[in-house]
Order: structure tokens, then sequence, then C-alpha cells
């Protein structure tokens, strides 16, 4: 391992341009000048990822945009594999890396690139940094890991929702309790699934934290209330968006501007 | 890239599951290709070299390999020898090269030999001429492999074999 420093990829603070591959990318997709846009959503469990992005959908599509939705683990062809494996408990940490960059470059090709090509606003809830924090906490090489990723697209902006250990514990149990992966269990970190889901979320928090400098996350306080949160989220996208395309090219239909 | 990258998964759950543990007992683990091959396949399918090289830097190193090498006619003449229809992945008919399965098996293919000479060079794989017949290439094989065990075989006992 690490045979290799100069294939790299740069982080986004770094040089790589947003809309761009993080490494050498894909060499038959090239994907330059396509007037799509990447907007990610990372953030733990109970966050309220999924509720923010439903209201932002709602928003840009009023606006005339074009949005369409990925999320981890939600490939077609990949889906069931990853189901099957994780309640088979014969996943170890490298097939759990791999599985879940299969994932995602299947919706790469299939979704996001196609969709970037056509202009529209990729809205992902999470994205490759989930697949980074889950792995650097099972112990995965940072280097491979980022290597392996090369392949991934710089997001036009990264939101990252933040929250506390202690408000994450009781929003989880709150609505549908912890479950084993959710938990570390697999680390084996303890047998109380309590402890575990806390030393778990706990490293991942960590994780996170360390990313937010690498790849330019836009923290957000996630203990605030949905509405202030998105409110926060439209403005940053809204003026984003406005800068960016003055020219119309992320909009499908030319509806005019700021009819809201 | 998704292609690679299930192959990838493949091979990790199997070196983890059928290569490392017979590896820790002291036995000698048959590897019917390697990511040697993944080298050949994803590259001529247009994925970055040094890209999937640093994927499989998990991949314990074989402590020998080697490259039966053929030329194109010889492996396509073979294959259609032995059953009529080549598989659409097989025949490289993804990458839309040609419609017609033998053509496009034939572009693909030429792509991927000469990835095989990139990788055996970079790699320093033992080549085995496998345009010969079976016994010739088993008595090459068997002599690479007797040198680096250096075990004692002979002829003898493989024509017995083989007769």
């Amino acid at each position: 391992m690490n045979s290799s420093t100069s294939s790299l990829p740069e982080t986004a603070d770094s040089g790589v341009r947003p809309g761009s591959y993080y490494g050498n990318g894909i060499p038959y997709l090239p994907i330059d000048g396509y007037p799509g846009k990447i907007i990610a959503i990372e953030g733990t469990d109970g966050v309220g990822r999924s509720t923010q992005i439903r209201l932002l959908r709602e928003w840009l599509e009023v606006q005339g945009y074009g949005v369409i939705e990925t999320g981890w683990t939600r490939s077609e062809l990949m889906q069931p594999t990853i189901e099957l494996a994780k309640a088979s408990n014969t996943l170890n940490k490298l097939t759990f890396v791999l599985l879940y960059a299969t994932d995602f470059a299947d919706r790469l090709e299939k979704e996001i690139i196609p969709a970037l090509k056509a202009g529209f606003i990729v809205l992902s809830d999470r994205y490759v940094y989930t697949a980074m924090a889950r792995a650097g906490v099972r112990g995965v090489d940072r280097t491979w890991m980022r290597n392996l990723y090369g392949f991934a697209i710089a997001p036009h902006q990264v939101f990252y929702l933040k929250i506390d250990e202690k408000t994450l514990i009781r929003r989880v149990l709150q609505s549908r309790g912890m479950d084993y992966w959710e938990s570390g269990m697999d680390m084996k970190l303890g047998d109380d699934i309590y402890e575990s889901f806390r030393a778990y979320q706990r490293s991942l928090l960590r994780e996170y934290a360390s990313m937010a400098d690498e790849f330019g996350f836009r923290v957000l306080d996630a203990r605030r209330k949905i509405s202030v949160i998105q409110d926060e989220l439209r403005r940053q996208i809204g003026a984003f968006l406005a800068e960016s395309d003055t020219s119309s090219a992320a909009r499908i239909d030319g509806s005019p501007e700021g009819q809201r | 890239m998704t292609f690679s990258l299930l192959h990838a998964t493949d091979f990790a759950d199997r070196l983890l599951y059928n290569i490392v543990p017979p590896l820790k007992a002291g036995m000698i683990v048959l590897a019917d290709r390697y990511a040697y091959t993944a080298f050949a396949r994803d590259a001529a399918r247009g994925v970055d070299r040094r890209w999937v090289r640093e994927l499989y830097s998990f991949a314990v190193k074989p402590d020998m390999a080697i490259y039966f090498r053929v030329p194109i006619e010889v492996s396509t003449d073979r294959l259609m020898a032995r059953r009529v229809k080549l598989k659409f992945y097989e025949a490289g008919l993804d990458m839309g090269w040609s419609s017609n399965a033998l053509e496009s098996f034939r572009i693909f293919q030429r792509k991927v030999l000469d990835e095989y000479d990139r990788v055996v060079e970079e790699f320093g794989l033992s080549v085995v001429n496998a345009v010969g017949s079976i016994t010739e290439q088993q008595r090459t094989f068997r002599k690479l492999v007797t040198q680096h065990l250096d075990i004692k075989e002979t002829d003898e006992q493989l024509d017995e074999q083989l007769a």
C-alpha cells in the first residue's frame, strides 16, 4: 500500500475544482463543461438530512431547476446485494468498503453524470465522505480510500449537518432505535448495543470533523430547528446558483428567475 | 468502473476467505487468474491504469505469477471450437466497438493482450508459450514451479500422469 503518493487526489481546498474528478477520474467519461451541479448533504444519522433534501427539492423545482436525488446504497444494481451481505454477516471491512464503492460507481455512471450532462441539480443524501468516515473508523488505510474514490466528482457544495453525540443518541432512540450496523456492532466494541452505538457514533463524528477542512465542508448546526437550517441552506445554495448560472445553464426549461 | 469494482469486491472476499487462511496454514494456493487479470481487463475497458493498481494494493503479492501467452488468432480459434456463443461481457459488447460478437471479441481481446504485455513487464511475470501442446506447457510450467519451490520432479512422473 501507499506505493505511489503521486496518485493521491488533491483535496477540495488545495485545488480540485468543484464539478471535476478528485483523482484521475473515469478516463472514458470526460465531464468538463457539464452544466449540472452536485450539492451534497452530509452528516450522521438523526440530523434530518432527508427532510432537508425534500424541502430543498421542492424549493428548487418551483424555481424551474431540474432536480434528481441520489443516496447511499440506492443503486439498483447493488442495493439487494448490500442488504444480503449485511444480513448474512459475511462482510468484512474490505468487502464492506468495496461494495459501497461499487454502489457509488453505479450511481455515478448511471444517474449522477447523465444528470450533470443534462444540467440537473443533483441533491446527494450523503456522499463519499460517509464512506470515508465509516472506513476510517474501521481502520482502513486513508490514502487507499482517497485513491479509491479518485473517480468521484468534487461536489459544488457540501453541507455538513453537525450534531453532538448526546442529541444524536436521543434522536435515533426517538425515531427508529439503534440497528446493528449503525451501532458498529461488527466492530465488536462491546456487547452492549447502547455503549457500542455511542462509541461508534463518537468516532464517526471525529472522522467527519477531520474531513471538514480537507474537503471544504460548510458546517451547519443540526440542533437548530428544521426551518432555520432550511433557510440557511437556501441562502447559501441560492447565492451559489445565482452566481454560477446567470446564463440559465442549469435550468431545464428556461422559466424566469426569482419566481417564488 | 462499476464492473471493475464488482470484481474487486469479489476478489477481496475470496482473498480473505479462500486465499489468506491457507497461506497462514502454510499451504500452496493455486490461483486461476489473479489481480493481473483485472489490470489487463479493466484497463482495456478504459479504466485508469494507476487507479486499478492502487485499488488492488490490498492483494497479497503472489510468490510466483505465470502468464500463458497466446496470439489472438489462437485464443479466438480455441474459444470458437469450445462453444458457439460468446458471452456479452467476455466479448466486450458493453463497449460498443462492434455489434458483431466475434468482431467485438477480437478488438477487445487485442486490447487485453496488449495490457497483459504491459503487466508482464511491470510485475515480472514468467511467461509460458501457450501455443504448444498441453504436455509441453505443463512441462515448462512444472519446471518453473519446481525451480521456485525447490522440489524434485521428473519428466517421467509427468509422462505417467499425462499418459
